[in-house]
């Protein structure tokens, strides 16, 4: 056995870990301060991560306290067969140090990355660049295989009955069958951060019924190659979970002066609701009678709300 | 020993030549989009991947915290004596208490690697983690509402999901009952862990150099935190550059590969499948939200097609084979992914039809 004396390099070691475990600590928390975390992740997530940022903390903390007391004493190598890098031959031992000292900085340097990408580049919210990636959803109404002679339903509740009856449908699309009704009887149905996905699916789920309403909607301008001229896509992009599995969402609008917009830039569009054809199927458009410039939302996204129903 | 040693060496070569061309790639984009000088920070398609990396690397932060400190936990306080009491060593009752621990613990596969590693190492039989480890991700409460809510016309799709994800871990876990007859794990059983990086960590305080003015249990109770903490940081550190690597690659994947390019490829019955499930393994989405993006294909693709995404993506995708790679031996990975593949392409034709 070799005579134990101060261990630098494992000393180094802990504290190096130390460090890069308070740098993704540091990131998460500036970001929750900052608010920019939505950008990257969902609303519901954010507790969790920012509860991950305090584990790292404490993680770290055992680290330095490790480092400390490397040098103070002799920790033991532990009885589950470590693989001792510096632990061989008196030959190989000059080659096997540069080795394991290239190794360690590629570790490291991958665990950097995140931290100097993070810290070097701005935040940015992501809107048509992705969607091109994404292709966009229309809310189109997804075929009833076999399922269109199912009993319809209406909904319980004191609602005026002509209105239940305009609003009769499956079972499973009540939850929408609520918000439509509530929109049908709103003299402008505005398109905001809150439900948009959701306000977006009902009026196409009953686009007969909102025939002639006025509408209004901010979102960013988008164009797909299927789109003929005098008509784009007004749109916002939906985050379920992280950026990885963000879709974008968007209403057909029709102007004459479509051209004069372009791409990525945001508008709000008011107009009366008419009825088009994508993919062999009805949905909703847009004919617009008024189009302003307008800010990018200070939300950047918008998110599904699987609950929406119970909050009406 | 000499061997394994030499094997681990040169399999963590082989990782770190991994993430040094990973690096290259990156320099290779950040000098490739540097056309006019100084203007290459501010590159869109830079952006967007720093966007995705990030996103996906705090999205898998709190998963792959629980997934090691369970695993330190398991290491420091569980003995190899209580989980072989706690599995029946009938490999069919074996396998279907490896479907209900999916339902107890309703952790993704980020936290499902490190944990069913020393779940191995304490004796778990490789068939029961094998099921465990397909069916963990699927089977359980939260991504059956998550999935029943995405696709609530088609509530029977959440039935589905849960199915056949069923019926092929318990598959892929006699597959691996009846041929499988080597340790799974890429380094030997009788070395519990190895951290290629790491010298020593405080394990155990020799009894020889406790100082004399020590509490003997206190010591004791202080030393297992420091341990669990000890292991918690060297599987951190171990398990998430496999994580961050995949997030890399699913982050260049996504900024330069446009979903609309490669639905172009398939629109027939067989191809479709194969083409959603190409896609589950590149997004390398959490199994709790991508119920949510295989809705919006509904009106592209038939149901098996979004069904074997669903199925697919959580059992196997970019970020979880680099992680199952760290730890089982390729063979391993090999079969697992061979009868998986298989199986849901066939199930998910199956079962529509």
């Amino acid at each position: 056995m070799i005579r134990w004396k101060p261990a630098f390099t494992e000393a180094f070691d802990h504290s190096f870990k130390g460090l890069i475990l308070i740098g993704f600590a540091a990131l998460i928390l500036y970001l929750w301060q900052t608010g920019d975390m939505l950008l990257y992740i969902a609303p519901d997530l954010v507790p969790y991560v920012v509860a991950a940022s305090v584990v790292l903390l404490a993680l770290a903390g055992s680290q330095f306290r490790l480092a400390a007391r490397s040098l103070r004493e002799k920790v033991v190598v532990c009885d589950c067969g470590h693989d001792h890098e510096h632990d061989h031959g008196a030959a190989g031992h000059r080659q096997g140090g540069t080795r394991l000292l290239l190794k360690k900085s590629g570790i490291y340097g991958l665990f950097l990355l995140p931290l100097l990408l993070g810290a070097a580049l701005p935040n940015t919210a992501f809107a048509g660049a992705l969607a091109v990636n994404k292709g966009m959803n229309m809310g189109a109404v997804p075929v009833d295989d076999g399922k269109a002679d199912l009993e319809l339903v209406e909904l319980e509740g004191n609602v005026d009955s002509g209105l239940k009856e305009l609003f009769r449908t499956q079972p499973y699309n009540l939850d929408y069958a609520k918000l439509g009704m509530l929109l049908y009887q709103q003299d402008l149905i505005e398109m905001k951060d809150q439900w948009f996905i959701e306000k977006l699916e009902a009026i196409n789920r009953f686009v007969d019924n909102f025939q002639g309403k006025t509408i209004q909607i901010t979102g960013f301008v988008y164009r797909d190659k299927q789109l003929p001229g005098g008509q784009l896509i007004v749109g916002r992009m939906a985050m379920t979970h992280c950026i990885a599995d963000i879709a974008p969402y968007g209403m057909i609008v029709e102007t004459p002066s479509a051209d004069d917009y372009a791409n990525d830039t945001w508008i709000t569009v008011t107009g009366t609701i008419g009825k088009t054809q994508a993919g062999g199927r009805d949905i909703m458009k847009i004919v617009a009678t008024d189009i302003e410039a307008a800010e990018p939302s200070a939300v950047p996204y918008v998110y599904p709300d699987i609950n929406f129903a119970s909050k009406l | 020993m000499e061997n394994t040693t030499m094997q681990r060496r040169t399999a963590s070569s082989r990782t770190n030549l991994f993430a040094a061309v990973s690096l290259l790639i990156i320099l290779g984009l950040y000098l490739f989009s540097s056309k006019a000088s100084g203007t290459w920070l501010a590159d869109p398609k830079l952006q967007l991947f720093k966007t995705l990396f990030i996103s996906i690397m705090l999205e898998a932060m709190p998963f792959i915290l629980v997934g090691v400190i369970v695993s330190a936990l398991l290491h420091v306080f569980v003995s190899d004596a209580m989980i072989r009491r706690f599995i029946p060593s009938n490999p069919v009752l074996g396998i279907l208490t490896a479907t209900v621990l999916g339902i107890l613990f309703p952790i993704c596969e980020c936290g499902m690697v490190p944990a069913i590693r020393n779940l191995i190492r304490k004796g778990m039989p490789t068939h029961v983690a094998a099921a465990f480890i397909l069916v963990g991700p699927i089977i359980n409460p939260i991504v059956f509402w998550s999935t029943f809510t995405a696709f609530r016309s088609h509530p029977e799709m959440a039935y589905m999901r849960m199915g056949l994800a069923f019926v092929i871990a318990f598959l892929v876990g006699l597959i691996v009952y009846r041929f499988v007859r080597f340790d799974p794990l890429r380094e030997a059983k009788n070395a519990p862990i190895s951290h290629a990086h790491e010298h020593a960590h405080a394990h155990h305080q020799h009894h020889d150099q406790h100082d004399a003015d020590h509490e003997h249990s206190q010591a004791h109770r202080s030393g297992k935190i420091a341990e669990v903490m000890g292991h918690a940081v060297s599987e951190f550190f171990d398990m998430g550059k496999f994580l961050l690597i995949g997030a890399i690659l699913v982050g260049l994947l996504q900024t330069f590969v446009s979903n609309a390019d490669l639905m172009a490829l398939g629109h027939g019955p067989g191809s479709s499948n194969a083409l959603m499930m190409v896609l589950g393994f590149m997004l390398s989405l959490c199994s709790t939200s991508d119920a949510f993006v295989a809705q919006s294909f509904l009106n592209t693709f038939d149901k098996g097609a979004l069904l074997a995404f669903m199925v697919f993506g959580p059992m196997l995708n970019l970020k979880s084979l680099l992680m199952m790679l760290a730890v089982f031996k390729a063979r391993f990975v090999l079969i697992i992914g061979a009868c998986v593949t298989v199986l849901v392409y066939v199930g998910s034709l199956l079962v529509l039809n």
